[in-house]
């Protein structure tokens, strides 16, 4: 999608009101120190990146977010330069005392360090580890001296002028450009830091579209049009999808943003959600899954539904669950053939569609590789080899000397007993997995023992290399495949790596891949590190889950995107078609 | 009276320490290490050693538990390990939502059962008893959750009585409009197992010997029934009551989280999920201290309506 920058004056109409939902709070918006993807959608609409994302362009395409082209990158993708656009300025409040405050350089430098600030404690340090030179020297003399030197210059995060931004990265880093346009990257000013301090979370201060006009945190945020946004024309290019075609003759030329007000409020329950949007009260309810039967009649929306104008928006989601072994685990870990094959048969024996139609009623699909739809380096036709097939599985236990007892359960092949462990959490939903494993197992003679402990012990171990087999999901930070990949890289062990695994085959494809750029070599590379972990057995490849959201008439121009986490700015509202319709649900 | 009250406040102080102690070592040797969880998805070792010390929790176990007497007496419990914001703040913000809804559910609920308790009591074994009783049963059997769902939609929803869910600005919006449909559905819920028990405990003083003495004096069957059976009967509903009080402080969950009430209840759940400690310490300290002045309370309450109670 082109955005056009537009001079002309701020569209924003105020009675153009959008009532949103989410299912859980945020954890504030301090860029810093907000990961979950409730804080990010706030973010995503009250700040920019450098980089962000067209609209529809389907997988995401990267486009220049507040930097006025992509980056100049020299010195074998080591240095990339950044032009930020003149003229966008951040929100007006208190502390610029009246005064617009225009976006430099400088905030993006002073934006960035903060990461790396040992008394943040950001999540999101991982990102910028031993990345951009300099900035591990400058946190390590943090550590010691218990201060950030936000003033000392570094070598690789330097402002060449007001508008220019140098970024020196350790090696080189295709995928350093996503990493810019997740929500956390936004720029924020140092006065603002410097005055709510701890309270930063609550005072939002960016450049985007929207600004924070009412906070209540597990409640309700009230978002308004930001007076000095730039604005743009609405002008993008449809995706494959034929609905596209629609959004974009109703939204083409506009002069965005349309929307005046925002109003999102915190509903938790799903029933709460679906009756709030039944009721009008609501534009759009996101993530509805669980409530199928009230609005799905076979595959499609019901006909009552359909008849007041409502519509429907699928999108697999950009990640993957996946149950992982823990490779050091004395009973499923090991490279051994026999081990190997162990761990091949648990994955051959568990019931993948019963989990999709009956736990998932439908909405998720099967994945054959660690990387998920909609994320570069997926394959829709990469041939997986481990299927679902007992058959097989037993097969391939009987070979390997997994005898069965008088119990009908197998033995190790050394005859002693054979107890498979799975970690769990003490919920209903977690409950249903359960059971569907031990059925699974059953099947092939495994006992299954389930190891109950909260999220938080059991992360622990994980960490610890001290579960044997966990079921986990992982979101994708950006969409490309090496953000899954790491997730079995070998010296990730002990951080993202919790099944511990370490091949030497795939480490080294690994490593090769963080050599080439987005490109059909480096596709192959993922694939072929995908048959590595299949041949070890090293995950059972899990689901995407489709997400599904209701949208009310006279909301136009919506699209879900799979990475940024909020459309508003893209969007309009008929005002007359929303209040007709209004009037006929009455 | 004063001494009393006096005494029971001084006898509270070792009744805390035990809960003080208590709470730590629960905490801190069941909970699990929440630099874990604060570290995020990918972390290093060197990462959660870093948050530890930020936490404090990598100090020996007698200097956590010295900073957590003192965070207990000058009742600062310093800012949530997850958002950040002070845990006196979240308390106090989120208390008054929870109250809203629960004050009147305690109110309507233990009036409308006491009335209704008294009069089947009086009228024990007719039709009428037997059919409440009956009714209460099989309102007891059905879950909270079943009230809830079917309220939301049937009431709300459907029928368009009360809003589906939400909170507003004013007091008088949040009791009267959007905490209605919650309060009637607490009501009806909590209202036939108090009335079942309360049943038992006038029953228990209808067959009392100084209600035939009262009766054959010529009492009227009104003062027997409220100035004599109630009274005596009080005194295990105070009882009951006062159970109830410190639970205030926590809000329901349940009913917060499908009316989206921005209460305790729900403050608690994400704290208990997310392993904050500073917000669980403090509101577990808050609950103890409630138990122990409702007990109190309770004393003096029996005193009250009883002159007989000696309070010792």
């Amino acid at each position: 999608m082109a955005i056009l920058l537009s001079a002309s004056a701020l569209a924003a109409d105020p009675a153009k009101v959008l009532r949103v939902v989410q299912p859980a709070t945020d954890e504030g918006f301090d860029p810093v120190r907000s990961v979950n993807y409730y804080s990010g959608v706030i973010l995503d609409a009250v700040g920019e990146r450098l980089m962000s994302y067209d609209y529809l362009a389907r997988p995401a395409k990267l486009v220049p977010g507040v930097a006025e082209s992509m980056p100049v990158v020299t010195d074998n993708g080591k240095t990339y330069v950044f032009k930020i656009r003149k003229g966008v300025y951040f929100h007006p409040d208190p502390i610029f005392k009246g005064k617009k405050h225009e976006l430099t350089a400088e905030d993006f430098v002073f934006s960035f360090k903060r990461f790396m600030d040992p008394k943040l404690r950001s999540q999101w340090k991982f990102l910028f580890d031993g990345k951009i030179l300099g900035l591990d020297d400058l946190a390590k003399r943090a550590e010691q001296s218990g201060r950030f030197d936000y003033d000392a210059p570094v070598e690789g995060l330097r402002a060449l002028d007001r508008y220019t931004l140098q970024i020196k990265l350790a090696a080189a880093d295709y995928n350093f450009t996503y990493i810019l346009a997740m929500s956390a990257m936004i720029a924020i000013p140092r006065e603002a830091v410097d005055v709510y301090r701890d309270d930063l979370g609550a005072h939002p201060i960016g450049t985007g579209a929207y600004m924070l006009k009412e906070y209540q945190r597990g409640r309700r945020v009230v978002l308004e049009a930001h007076p000095y946004f730039r604005g743009f024309i609405w002008d993008a290019e449809p995706g494959p999808d034929a609905a596209d075609r629609e959004l974009v003759a109703s939204m083409t030329g506009k002069q965005m943003p349309q929307i005046g007000r925002i109003e999102l409020n915190y509903i938790e329950e799903e029933q709460s959600r679906f009756l709030a949007f039944m009721g009008g009260e609501l534009d759009i309810v996101h993530r509805i899954g669980g409530l199928a039967e009230r609005w799905r009649d076979g595959k499609e929306l019901k006909p009552e539904l359909t008849k007041l104008g409502i519509t429907r928006q699928d999108m697999v989601e950009p990640e993957t669950t996946y149950t992982y072994f823990n490779m050091r685990d004395p009973v499923v870990g090991g490279y051994t053939p026999e081990k190997t094959a162990l761990r091949r048969a648990i994955i051959m024996s568990y019931d993948q569609d019963a989990e999709i139609n009956i736990i998932r009623k439908g909405l998720a699909i099967q994945n054959k590789m660690p990387i998920p739809p909609g994320v570069v380096g997926y394959n829709p036709n990469y041939p997986a080899i481990l299927h679902y097939n007992p058959q097989a599985a037993n097969l391939l236990l009987d070979k390997f000397g997994y005898k069965r007892g008088t119990d009908g359960f197998r033995t190790l092949p050394d005859g002693k007993p054979l107890l498979i462990q799975l970690a769990s959490e003490p919920s209903s939903g977690s409950r249903e997995f359960d059971e569907l494993w031990r059925k699974s197992l059953e099947k092939i003679g495994l006992r299954l023992e389930v190891k109950k402990g909260t999220f938080a012990e059991n992360l622990k171990a994980a960490k610890a290399c001290q579960l044997p087999m966990w079921g986990s999901a992982w979101i994708a930070d950006y969409p490309d495949g090496d953000n899954f990949l790491q997730l079995l890289y070998g010296p990730n062990s002990g951080q993202s790596n919790n099944g511990c695994y370490d091949s030497p085959v795939f480490n080294k494809l690994y490593d090769l891949s963080h050599k080439l750029p987005d490109s059909p070599e480096r596709n192959y590379l993922y694939e072929l590190m995908s048959r590595q972990v299949e041949y070890d057995g090293a995950w059972r490849f899990g689901v995407s889950r489709v997400r599904t959201d209701l949208v009310q008439p006279g909301i136009l121009g919506y699209r879900k995107h799979p990475v940024l986490h909020a459309e508003w700015k893209f969007m309009d509202i008929d005002l007359s078609a929303r209040k007709a319709a209004q009037g006929a649900a009455k | 009276m004063t001494a009393f009250i006096l005494r029971r406040l001084w006898q509270m102080l070792p009744t805390l320490l035990g809960v003080i102690l208590l709470t730590f070592f629960l905490f801190n040797f069941v909970g699990g290490d929440p630099a874990y969880l604060l570290a995020g998805k990918i972390s290093s070792p060197e990462q959660i050693a870093n948050i530890r010390t930020q936490l404090g929790i990598d100090q020996p176990v007698y200097v956590q538990l010295w900073i957590f007497i003192k965070q207990v007496m000058s009742a600062d419990f310093g800012v949530s390990w997850s958002t950040n914001e002070q845990v006196s703040q979240i308390i106090a913000t989120r208390i008054g939502p929870s109250l809203t809804v629960l004050v009147p559910i305690l109110i309507i609920e233990t009036v409308l059962s006491v009335a209704l308790a008294l009069g089947v009591a009086y009228v024990r074994g007719s039709l009428t008893d037997r059919s409440i009783m009956i009714v209460c049963t099989i309102a007891m059997s059905v879950s909270l959750l079943v009230y809830i769902i079917v309220g939301q939609y049937a009431l709300a929803y459907k029928l368009g009585w009360f809003p589906v869910q939400g909170w507003g600005e004013s007091f008088s919006e949040n009791l009267l409009r959007f905490s209605a449909l919650p309060i009637l559905l607490g009501v009806a819920v909590g209202i036939a197992p108090n009335t079942r028990l309360y049943r038992t405990f006038f029953l228990d003083e209808i067959n009392q010997d100084y209600v035939r003495t009262a009766r054959a004096k010529g009492l009227s069957e009104n003062t027997v029934m409220l100035k004599h059976v109630l009274r005596n009967a009080l005194i295990p509903i105070i009882t009951n009551l006062m159970i109830y009080l410190p639970g205030l402080l926590i809000g329901h969950f349940l009913i917060e989280r499908f009316f989206s009430i921005p209460g305790i209840g729900r403050e608690v759940i994400l704290a208990v999920e997310r392993s904050d400690f500073p917000v669980i310490k403090a509101i577990t300290i808050y609950v103890a201290i409630a138990t122990m002045f409702a007990n109190l309370l309770a004393d003096v309450l029996y005193k009250l309506v009883d002159p007989r109670v000696q309070l010792k």
